[in-house]
């Protein structure tokens, strides 16, 4: 039987995703056996980026025209297209200046704006019609096997939509965000790295984006009533989920 | 061990040393399960390896040991096995030029209940009566063999309150601060100072149990009673239940609903997971990625969840608001249910809680602005 | 202290061979299953049908044969329903049931029977038409209204001719679609036996129901079996002669998983069909 054709898309972000697909993750082998990777920018042979493909993954966010361009070439020449990452599903780390005007982000960055033709950052779903969500930085490895044994079953894949809180609580931890006072992500977060952090005695910072139709306002309540600063509240609203309708509404509480 | 006994077999005064070696002594065959010191007055239930590790004047712990020992956060079920060999793995499914779907190349193996033996201490009357509760659901008309082996396997030691935390309103609902269930325990314990008060229920906690001690007679059960009446007027918080239902059904679009899970509910699930009455469970299928197998496996799942009650083309409760209402009702009202409450007053929703939503608040509140 | 245990575990899912498949309308089939093992059910009862890996679904019966087969008519909408569209002769799945409670035929006897469905909310009550048919002289006037979106959304429609000569049917359709194109013979505008345009609340209005001596079976769309039981109450008919079939979410069929709760009611046991006084006016549903 023939291998299914994959290829991997890499946009604005750290390529941590290609690395973490390539190399990282528990079955790399059981991967390589379902599946031809056609194009890969991370590998030294990188393979060509023509389709057809019977699935596309995308990382990174959109910042640049171009890239809506080929994005959108993309999927039209793959029959499944996940986005994958922090960055792709939400806009991610890129997406921090989303809160800044355009010109006012490339000035403090460039000397010669000539050249820059960075647009407002957003993630892939802006652009193109996406078959699911493999969220996370690093992206979950339970989320990416199911996305692709969806695939070679021809089934449509399931992922977590509920909070961190869902998955800490299955595996016994005590709550850090009441026991301990720690400005805990968690509630707002979306499930799926299996509250890697709260488990390590952390605060979630939400790498995996906010919850569907979360109420981040609320916790940002909690958060200020905690004593933490308006800044870091911001900042933790924003350093991932800038780009996203629920997180923006917490920061839209400080802003009158 | 599920309380169908109801012989109150013996009342003994034994010092709490010796009842902690006699707990010791039943390591040889069981699991010993017990209240751990976390912080402050909180604890975790935990495997302990002695019983010096256990913090028996705790006030309350965040996951009930219903919920952790009994009812499994998380179990598998079964596991099916796709019995076809071949490089890159094809399995029976036909999107991929297979011969169709067949299940005769698929086993399916029902995953054994853990026979363990397991003796759990320190059960406070609430969680006890939570037990009772998850009994309903899974010792009903279809009995969950998983839940049902742990049950009979499993020895309860009940612990008499010491404490009232500032949360706490079982003795509102009846499920506390002293135990009064007919079964739901294997022996129960009042906190005498240097001394248990020990009363056996069960049969095989009977056989076990190869103490002496003092005999215990009236003077010290008006003695128990007495510690009873003094915890009752510690409780800071009470819920009024009369009439409860009503005040339910007439307030279902009560501002309050909206209000609450506009300012305050995060729709995180956290009430919904401490919480030792919660039943509700999510069944998950787990492919590997060799495509070989799948395990079918149960988690809590929890009716905070915006897709608790998704169906195709829509949603019962795509508002907060409604997710909310449905988690206190089910508490506070919804008593056609099972005849009971659903609610054992433990207050751990309102511990938990990241924002302090407090459903004696909101029921106080339907009954006032009614 | 060894305990014996009383059970296997009751969400084991079961085998069921396909021996047909037919497709009734755009994006729904009729699946014929049997299995090794003797089938009884009810009508109105359902199955939760699977696959490993894909997960399970409850699904109506929407044929019970004596012989041991039966039949679910399934419109491929979400993850389950959907991997189940590719499934033909032959070919094997997984399932467990029947499970819930079932239309009140044996109360419906000596009454007239009012079947009123929308969409694929026929399904369920298929099996209530073929026990009519089967003993028509147990039951007084039995009448089947269905509407549909449009003739391709309708189901059974080759059936249709048989049951019109014992029931009468009316038919209605919000639309309707490029009739000469359509697979099925097309209907001739008109009452009865013919197709309607409009909605099946309009036909109730027009019909005349001896209140006292009806019984009506109601399963579509919740926000429509809402207007089709208060339309039947502006005729006269009391609430508890109303029965209706819901839909949730379900995981597991038998009163465990909680994702079905109705207000303390669990609809995969005490439901799905219900009586209109068990259910209306309950939050978070629209009846």
């Amino acid at each position: 039987m023939n291998k299914l054709r994959l290829g991997f898309f890499k946009y604005s972000c750290c390529m941590g995703c290609s690395y973490f697909f390539a190399y990282v993750h528990k079955q790399v082998p059981e991967v390589l056996a379902s599946f031809d990777f056609v194009f890969i920018k991370l590998l030294s042979r990188k393979g060509t980026p023509e389709g057809p493909f019977d699935i596309a993954l995308v990382e990174g966010a959109i910042t640049e025209a171009w890239q809506v361009d080929e994005l959108k070439m993309i999927r039209e020449q793959s029959k499944k297209l996940f986005a994958i990452g922090s960055c792709a599903v939400i806009g991610g780390i890129p997406a921090i200046k989303a809160t800044m005007p355009e010109l006012e982000v490339e000035k403090r960055v460039y000397k010669n704006l000539s050249s820059i033709h960075s647009i407002k950052p957003h993630a892939v779903d802006t652009y193109v019609k996406v078959d699911g969500y493999i969220r996370g930085c690093p992206p979950a490895e339970r989320d990416l096997y199911e996305a692709l044994t969806a695939v070679l079953t021809g089934r449509k894949p399931d992922f977590p939509e509920y909070s961190v809180c869902i998955e800490c609580k299955l595996k016994g931890n005590t709550c850090i965000l009441i026991a301990e006072n720690m400005p805990c992500m968690g509630p707002v977060t979306n499930a799926g790295c299996g509250a890697l952090c709260p488990s390590m005695n952390r605060a979630c910072y939400s790498c995996f984006g906010p919850m569907k139709q979360t109420n981040a306002p609320a916790l940002a309540k909690k958060f200020k009533a905690m004593g933490i600063s308006r800044d870091d509240v911001i900042r933790k609203f924003t350093e991932f989920g800038a780009d996203t309708i629920e997180f923006r509404k917490a920061v839209e509480t400080y802003e009158d | 061990m599920t309380g169908e006994r109801t012989f109150q077999k013996f009342k003994r005064l034994i010092s709490k040393k010796a009842f902690l070696l006699w707990l010791d002594s039943l390591k040889k065959d069981y699991k010993l399960i017990g209240p751990r010191y976390y912080r402050g007055n909180q604890a975790v239930f935990k495997e302990v390896d002695s019983s010096k590790e256990l913090f028996m004047e705790y006030e309350s712990a965040m996951l009930s040991p219903g919920k952790l020992f009994l009812y499994k956060p998380q179990e598998e079920l079964f596991r099916f096995t796709f019995n076809e060999t071949s490089n890159p793995p094809s399995p029976p499914f036909s999107k991929r030029g297979m011969g169709g779907f067949s299940s005769k190349k698929i086993t399916v193996d029902e995953i054994k209940p853990d026979m363990a033996k397991q003796v759990i201490v320190g059960v406070h009357p609430c969680d006890v009566n939570a037990i009772l509760y998850l009994d309903r659901t899974f010792l009903g008309a279809f009995k969950d063999p998983h839940y049902e082996a742990r049950r009979k396997n499993t020895l309860i030691i009940s612990l008499n309150c010491t404490h009232v935390g500032g949360n706490c309103f079982c003795s509102s609902v009846g499920a506390g601060p002293f135990l009064h269930s007919v079964g739901g325990y294997d022996v129960l314990l009042t906190d005498f100072e240097s001394e248990y008060l020990v009363e056996i229920k069960s049969r095989e906690a009977e056989e076990l149990f190869g103490l002496e001690g003092r005999g215990a007679g009236r003077d010290e059960m008006r003695f128990k009673a007495e510690k009873e009446k003094a915890m009752q007027g510690k409780f800071r918080k009470t819920l009024n239940v009369s009439g409860l239902d009503n005040i339910f059904a007439e307030n279902m679009e009560h501002p309050v609903w909206q209000q609450t899970a506009e300012e305050k509910c995060l729709s995180c699930s956290n009430c919904v997971m401490v919480c030792p009455t919660c039943f509700c469970y999510d069944l998950r299928d787990e492919m590997s990625m060799n495509l070989k197998t799948v395990t079918r496996y149960r988690c809590f799942d929890a009716c905070l969840d915006i897709r608790f009650a998704e169906v195709h083309g829509g949603n019962f409760r795509q508002s907060r608001a409604a997710r909310l209402r449905q988690f206190v009702a089910h508490k506070l009202d919804q008593t056609n249910q099972y005849g009971v409450f659903g609610t054992v007053g433990c207050g751990r929703c309102i511990t938990w809680c990241p924002t302090g939503i407090d459903l004696t608040e909101i029921a106080e509140e339907l009954r006032t602005k009614n | 202290m060894s305990h014996e245990l009383s059970t296997m575990n009751p969400l084991k899912p079961l085998r069921a061979k396909v021996d047909d498949v037919k497709i009734e309308a755009e994006g729904v089939k009729t699946y014929t299953l049997s299995t090794e093992f003797p089938f009884l059910a009810e009508p109105g009862q359902f199955n939760m049908i699977g696959y490993p890996g894909v997960g399970e679904a409850p699904i109506s019966l929407s044929a019970i044969v004596n012989d041991g087969s039966f039949k679910h008519t399934i419109k491929s909408v979400g993850r389950v329903t959907d991997f189940l569209k590719d499934f033909k002769k032959g070919d094997e799945l997984f399932f467990r049931g029947p499970y819930g409670r079932s239309w009140p035929v044996k109360k419906a006897e000596k009454k007239d029977v009012l079947i009123i469905a929308g969409g694929v909310g026929l399904a369920p009550l298929r099996p209530v038409i073929q026990i009519v048919l089967k003993r028509r002289e147990a039951f007084g006037e039995v009448s089947l209204i269905y509407g549909a979106r449009n003739e391709k959304n309708m189901l059974f429609m080759d059936e249709f001719k048989i049951w019109e000569k014992d029931i009468s049917l009316y038919i209605t359709v919000d639309e309707v679609s490029d009739v000469s194109k359509s697979p099925h013979p097309p209907f001739t505008k008109g009452g009865r036996g013919g197709i309607n345009i409009g909605l099946v609340t309009d036909l109730i209005d027009g019909m005349k129901i001896k209140p006292e001596r009806a019984i009506a079976f109601v399963c579509g769309p919740e926000i429509m079996m809402r207007f089709i039981c208060r339309g039947l109450i502006m005729h006269g008919m009391s609430q508890s002669s109303l029965y209706v079939s819901l839909e949730r979410r379900m995981k597991c069929g038998i009163a465990q998983c909680g994702h079905c709760q109705h207000s303390g009611l669990f609809v995969c046991q005490d439901g799905p069909v219900f009586s209109y006084k068990e259910v209306c006016g309950l939050p978070d549903g629209v009846l």
